[in-house]
């Protein structure tokens, strides 16, 4: 007899309405291609040929032993991964307008309180939180950005060009998973500490 | 000592010029020693304005070199007896000024006179570093459009960074004059809210001038538009010229089209 054990990481979802459901995978399949997909409610025929097509492994209604599982939304899994030392790193805070044709080259991570004009730009290592509008440049290769919705801003992160049409939110956060850009909007009353 | 004040605006067209001979003769009529320096070496434009092309003998590259004193080169106004005007050279070109030279020249017309103007070049160059590098105040002239702010934020920028005052640690204080409004623009949504470019340049406004058809031809006239009572613009700079002579003027909506009753016959036939 040929035995093996190991673990594998469940997700687990409910199905209530198909449509949502198609496009919350559609949006995020990629994260949960080594993952076993838990499904409660029924599978109709469309939701079954959809996750054969994305290679999707899934069962449906199985109550799994759970008394020893860790919970944890995939967010977390990810925050897990980031080297904790990075998120707060020379922290400065400058309340200054950033003027056209300035340039603010910053090592580290940057709070600014002012907005970035037009013509003006910020070039970073670190992690950038502005909490004003932004229509200037912005180059930045930390762990995360935080920003507005800024519809005149030229922003680059990571070397790769960030879409203005993603930050619509008052406040959006940018950050690298697995090579990936992220963007996830921060409501307005997310506490800051 | 007198207070100096440089009017600057990062681009061209935008009436540093106009602003300039404006309040310089706005001040002047507020009982206040006044001289207007044009310092746009090679263009220079101040002297049609007021009105004094054909008075100007020497130039202030002819002071600073030495081949005539600030007497000979001081022209009085026929418009004020409290206004002078120093012309910029029109054959030289801006490569000749340097600071040392700069500095003696302000700090003597600072001790004759309670204002001191200069009228600064379009564009960031040396000229224009020259002009602010030793104001202790800046007018900033903008247009309601995106480039001119953007200009706008660029000079103060360089302003914040190369003037004398900010280099010993203190700060320039500036003041915005948000010039050739049009009040219907303005409320169809064309032309940027005063609200937006305060929020942009972070400068106190001093005051706000409509467009006016009268400023073309005050200026070929040789008579600045404030000596015309009637005209809004000419309104607009006496307002300004006695805020900065210290005294409290509300500011006027000059965004709010004419409701007269001409106005109102006009609208009829439109």
């Amino acid at each position: 007899m040929l035995t093996k054990q190991y673990s594998v990481k469940v997700f687990e979802v409910t199905l209530e309405d198909e449509n949502e459901f198609i496009a919350f995978f559609d949006k995020n399949y990629v994260m949960f291609t080594n993952h076993l997909i838990s499904i409660y409610g029924e599978v109709s025929p469309k939701i079954e040929t959809y996750l054969q097509e994305k290679n999707l492994k899934y069962i449906v209604n199985t109550q799994l032993p759970k008394n020893r599982a860790s919970k944890s939304t995939p967010k977390e899994q990810v925050q897990e991964k980031k080297p904790v030392e990075k998120i707060q790193d020379n922290l400065k805070v400058i309340d200054k307008l950033v003027r056209s044709g300035q340039e603010l080259k910053i090592q580290g991570d940057l709070l600014l309180l002012s907005r970035v004009n037009s013509g003006g730009s910020i070039v970073i290592d670190g992690n950038l939180i502005i909490t004003q509008i932004v229509e200037g440049d912005i180059r930045c290769n930390g762990n995360f950005m935080m920003l507005q919705a800024s519809p005149k801003a030229n922003i680059v992160f990571h070397e790769v060009e960030v879409d203005n049409k993603y930050l619509q939110d008052k406040l959006n956060r940018v950050e690298l998973i697995n090579n990936e850009i992220r963007i996830t909007p921060v409501l307005k009353e997310t506490k800051w500490a | 000592m007198g207070i100096i004040i440089a009017v600057i605006s990062g681009k061209g067209g935008v009436g540093k010029t106009t602003t300039t001979a404006n309040l310089g003769l706005g001040i002047a009529l507020n009982d206040k020693k006044c001289v207007v320096v044009d310092f746009d070496i090679g263009q220079r434009n101040l002297d049609m304005i007021l009105g004094l092309e054909n008075r100007v003998v020497f130039d202030m590259v002819q002071v600073m070199d030495g081949e005539a004193n600030l007497k000979q080169a001081l022209i009085k106004s026929k418009m004020s007896p409290n206004l002078q005007f120093l012309a910029a050279s029109q054959t030289k070109d801006k490569s000749v000024l340097n600071s040392d030279k700069i500095h003696k020249l302000v700090t003597d017309l600072s001790a004759e006179f309670d204002y001191v103007i200069l009228d600064a070049p379009a564009g960031i160059e040396s000229g224009y570093e020259h002009t602010i590098e030793f104001a202790d105040r800046a007018i900033v002239v903008v247009n309601p459009e995106v480039s001119s702010i953007r200009d706008a934020d660029r000079a103060i920028g360089i302003l914040d960074s190369k003037s004398q005052k900010v280099k010993d640690g203190s700060e320039v204080m500036k003041y915005l004059i948000i010039n050739r409004i049009n009040p219907k623009m303005v409320q169809s949504g064309e032309m940027l809210a005063s609200d937006d470019i305060l929020d942009i340049l972070n400068v106190p406004l001093i005051g706000k001038i409509p467009e006016d058809k009268g400023i073309i031809d005050a200026s070929n006239q040789g008579k600045p538009i404030i000596l015309d009572t009637n005209s809004a613009a000419g309104k607009a700079y006496a307002r300004i010229a006695a805020r900065l002579c210290g005294q409290e003027v509300p500011l006027e909506n000059v965004e709010e089209p004419e409701s007269g009753l001409m106005q109102k016959i006009k609208e009829m036939f439109v």
